[in-house]
């Protein structure tokens, strides 16, 4: 099966002429050119007599035009996760939306000298646990659960770590590093019945899995326009209306998208939001078997290698189709990632290999120091097809092989 | 001159002598047994992630030939592809005069990667104190 | 065919800066965070870019950090000083500072911080005077003052007040949003320790700014997480709009004086046609103000409806700020220099850029000259 022809990827070649292969969508996505076309008129109004770059907050013409595409790109980010268009608040990205739910929601329930307390996991992204962290220091209690073997956090964790001060849980949808699909809907019902504010990361879940918010009670949800083909820049956090999550704004100045994000919104990166989460709920129905079947591809090319670890849940199922995270023995990490110049992928999630820090997830998973530096993960998007599949998995195992030829530990 | 063939792109930006020891590795592996004069040292930092394997193969008083094996970073994997090559030919006192801080000059190596070089120079001192005791005793082992 | 007066609410992208972004709204993808080749294309851009704003304020590249605008700069400047600090004490603020700095600034009330606002005179600037006492009056932990006022242009004489702040220990917050691209910017020569711009002010992208922060100053995130910025602003780089800001920059720093030369032609004609309507009256006429920016009120006429008039006739002008239209409420900047409230009513806003013409200027006074007739009759 061949990848969406609409989307041109124009590989960098690296000195040698080699096309690179690109298997990091997890970390950004390329701007789908479609996307680029519907963001262009309000971006640079070179022959636009319509002025449709001008602000939104306007009350003249050019204003009122921007605004329509603002409106409309609102609605197409609500109809792919199911909720109103009023329940879509615009940040600058998901880690904006993060800060905003977790701090916005604590901010808006504390009250002097009553104590509260948020639970989340170990293996959240930086952002949601750095907002916690910050919250301690402010004397918020904070419960930070361990994944399982399978690197998932089950719901009877979160349930039995419920305490009467607990305000908010705030749990990924989808983990960035090994794809597991943590068990939210099951949850959610079960926080509202409790009274609990349900906070999801759903940034590497939207477009991915069926997402609907008018079935599952969750309070607020963060997704991200450059994980889907949009922009950077750009993200929103769905705020639920009925029952409605009440936050305290992070961001001041002017009382913006109902008075809970102030800033002038920079209506071309909104409106290319739109557009790939359009595109997205037009394809993903297609898009994702097409995934899965090239990522359960990429495994059995690697699987022929001894001692690989494939890192996730057991069930391909549980995993979100595009993620693949394995683990390979007897190699460096370092020289394994050297001995692959050709290939992107990330080992660890993208905004936390600038600390070299080992994957907390994998260390849950029970791989050792080592064993958790020497793992790769691959992420699939539209360009990838059976070739650059079957080329990358060739890539690796040579260089795994010989990198294991080289090691004075490995027996073959 | 030989004509330098392309080296892949260097994205991590390792010093170029290390960059094309590690894509183009010499002499690497372990002589076959029952081949006479040979010394082999191995040399590991203390939380094992990186160990230096040399195998060095003596006539009279200097190096005939040489084999090496590497696990850890690429610094290290070419520290110990440098050495063995550099080996051979020389004689036992000039290995004996090399010195972390050689390498560090002959391979580019940063700062922050000084811990390869020193474990250079570790298994050539192992492999040197093991050839001094064989020949003591008169039988070399291996 | 449209005219576009309104560029102090926000300006068209050059295109020379839409040609820089480009590539890499198109081409080299990568996450700047990333370890691998595309990564590493994407972080030198950025830091390109960083020297060109770095410049365009006169400050170091180090200096710079990346935001979402104008309004998160301000955000963070006020309650990053507010949450580093031991403890709550004082914060003075312009009258007529922007809402990114006076609501930022209020919202610290209720976590114990003494907040006031400074006097300013009817022309708009600092009561000096007044402002020393207020300075004195117990332990201070920011001062915030535009260098120019979105909406009369005013230009704050910055020039004393640094010292007298410093001496009291606390931080000088300039919002020069509006001032780059227009007059000249010098981070150093204000003595200021925080300054924020906006990139969509000087012909750049919307969604991308800047707090220009000296070292010394010590701010607690306002986004965790991620550790970009020197793990003071979490949040993946928007590469192809730093990189258009950085363009905009360096064309604002080339372009300052033929630019600024240019809206002040413009403002002249039009303010000498305005002369000619009788009972017009130019807010803070007399005072220093931006070359582009002209704040007025023709009487018998409602802002709001006199904007509506001239957007029927395709032209784009601004009631107060951009951020309050349609808020129902007259301009606190008005109101803050001791403008009636129904005179503040009747206000709008005419902002040039540089791309304006003296035909489009001509062609706005006649219609106004019309529509002040109309009013006259009456």
């Amino acid at each position: 099966m061949n990848s969406p022809a609409s989307v041109v990827l124009s590989p960098l070649p690296d000195d040698a002429g080699n096309a690179i292969i690109y298997l990091d969508y997890a970390a950004t996505t390329p701007l789908d050119p479609r996307v680029l076309e519907a963001m262009l008129p309000y971006l640079q109004g070179a022959d636009d007599p319509a002025l449709r770059w001008a602000n939104p907050a306007s009350t003249h013409g050019p204003g009122l035009r921007a605004r329509e595409g603002v409106e409309r790109a609102r609605a197409q980010v609500a109809a792919l996760i199911g909720a109103e268009p009023r329940e879509i608040i615009w940040t600058s990205g998901a880690t904006e939306s993060n800060n905003l739910a977790i701090k916005g929601a604590i901010e808006f329930n504390r009250a002097p000298g009553r104590p509260i307390h948020i639970i989340t996991s170990r293996a959240e992204h930086k952002c949601v646990l750095d907002s916690c962290r910050y919250l301690e220091t402010q004397g918020v209690a904070v419960t930070y659960l361990k994944p399982g073997a399978d690197g998932r956090v089950m719901p009877q964790q979160v349930l039995d770590a419920i305490t009467p001060d607990t305000a908010l849980v705030s749990l990924m949808w989808v983990n960035n590093e090994i794809g597991a699909v943590q068990a939210v809907t099951e949850l959610a019902p079960r926080l509202r019945e409790r009274g609990i504010q349900f906070h999801v990361d759903a940034v590497q879940a939207a477009g991915k899995l069926a997402i609907n918010l008018q079935d599952t009670p969750i309070d607020l949800l963060s997704v991200s326009a450059h994980k889907l083909y949009g922009p950077k820049g750009v993200g929103a956090l769905f705020v639920r209306r009925w029952p409605r999550a009440r936050l305290a704004p992070q961001m001041h100045g002017g009382g913006h998208e109902q008075g809970m994000r102030s800033g002038t919104l920079a209506t071309h990166q909104i409106v290319g939001m739109g557009a790939a989460f359009a595109l997205a709920a037009r394809e993903w129905t297609i898009e994702m078997p097409r995934l899965t079947a090239l990522r359960e591809r990429l495994w059995d090319r690697l699987r022929g290698l001894p001692e690989v670890l494939r890192n996730g849940p057991q069930d391909p199922s549980a995993c979100a189709p595009h993620i693949l995270n394995i683990s390979f023995a007897g190699v460096d990490g370092e020289s394994l990632r050297a001995a692959l110049p050709s290939l992107a992928v990330s080992s660890g999630s993208a905004c936390s290999s600038a600390t070299a820090e080992p994957s907390y997830v994998l260390r849950a998973l029970g791989r050792g120091d080592a064993l958790a530096d020497a793992s790769l993960r691959f992420s699939l998007g539209r360009g990838s097809d059976a070739d650059t599949i079957d080329c990358a998995a060739g890539q690796v195992v040579d260089s795994v092989q010989r990198l294991r030829e080289l090691s004075p530990l490995w027996t073959p | 001159m030989d004509a330098v063939k392309a080296l892949p792109t260097n994205p991590q930006n390792y010093p170029a002598p290390v960059w094309r020891l590690f894509n183009e590795t010499p002499l690497v592996g372990d002589f076959p047994p029952g081949v006479p004069d040979v010394w082999v040292a191995e040399v590991r930092t203390p939380a094992a992630r990186a160990v230096l394997r040399l195998a060095l193969r003596c006539e009279g008083s200097k190096i005939a030939d040489a084999r090496f094996r590497a696990y850890g970073c690429p610094v290290c994997i070419a520290v110990g592809a440098w050495i063995a090559q550099w080996s051979v030919g020389r004689t036992l006192s000039e290995l004996a005069a090399l010195q972390a801080v050689d390498l560090q000059l002959a391979l580019e190596i940063p700062e922050d990667r000084i811990h390869c070089a020193l474990l250079g120079e570790d298994v050539l001192k192992a492999l040197l104190a093991r050839l001094k005791e064989t020949s003591r005793h008169e039988h070399p082992t291996h | 065919m449209a005219i576009y007066f309104d560029n102090n609410s926000t300006t068209r992208l050059d295109p020379r800066v839409f040609e820089a972004m480009q590539p890499y709204l198109q081409g080299p993808y990568g996450n700047p965070s990333s370890l691998h080749r595309y990564g590493r294309a994407a972080r030198d851009a950025v830091e390109a870019a960083r020297a060109q704003v770095a410049v365009l304020a006169g400050a170091q590249a180090a200096e710079v950090i990346w935001t979402s605008g104008g309004t998160e700069a301000d955000n963070f400047a006020v309650k990053g000083a507010a949450a580093s600090a031991a403890k709550p004490t004082r914060m003075l603020y312009g009258a007529t500072e922007h809402a990114a700095v006076l609501e930022s600034v209020q919202s610290l009330r209720g976590q114990g911080w003494a907040v006031d606002a400074i006097v300013m005179r009817q022309d708009g600037l600092i009561d000096a005077e007044g402002f020393a006492a207020q300075l004195a009056q117990g332990p201070l932990r920011l001062v915030a003052l535009m260098r120019a006022n979105n909406e009369t242009g005013v230009i704050q004489d910055l020039a004393r007040v640094a010292d007298a702040i410093h001496a009291q220990d606390a931080w000088l917050l300039v919002d020069a949003v509006q001032t780059a691209g227009k007059i000249p910017l010098d981070f150093v020569a204000l003595n200021a320790d925080l300054l924020s711009l906006s990139a969509h002010k000087l012909h750049g992208p919307r969604g991308i700014g800047a707090l220009i922060k000296r070292a010394e100053v010590e701010l607690t995130p306002l986004h965790h997480g991620g550790g970009q910025e020197q793990g003071l602003r979490g949040g993946t780089e928007n590469v192809a709009a730093i990189v258009g800001f950085g363009v905009a920059a360096e064309l604002a720093v080339q372009g300052r004086g033929t630019r600024a030369a240019q809206m002040l032609t413009l403002r002249r004609r039009f303010e000498a046609g305005l002369h000619a309507l009788s009972g017009t009256r130019i807010f803070a006429e007399a005072t220093p103000r931006l070359p582009n920016t002209v704040q007025f009120a023709l009487p018998g006429y409602v802002g709001e409806a006199l904007l509506m008039a001239l957007d029927l006739k395709g032209i784009a002008v601004s009631s107060g700020s951009a951020c309050h239209s349609g808020s129902g409420e007259p301009s606190h900047v008005l109101l803050g220099m001791g403008v009636a409230r129904d005179v503040a009513f009747g206000a709008i806003r005419v902002s040039f850029s540089a791309e304006n013409t003296e035909a489009e200027v001509d062609r706005v006074l006649a219609v106004l000259t019309v529509l002040h007739a109309e009013a006259m009759a009456v």
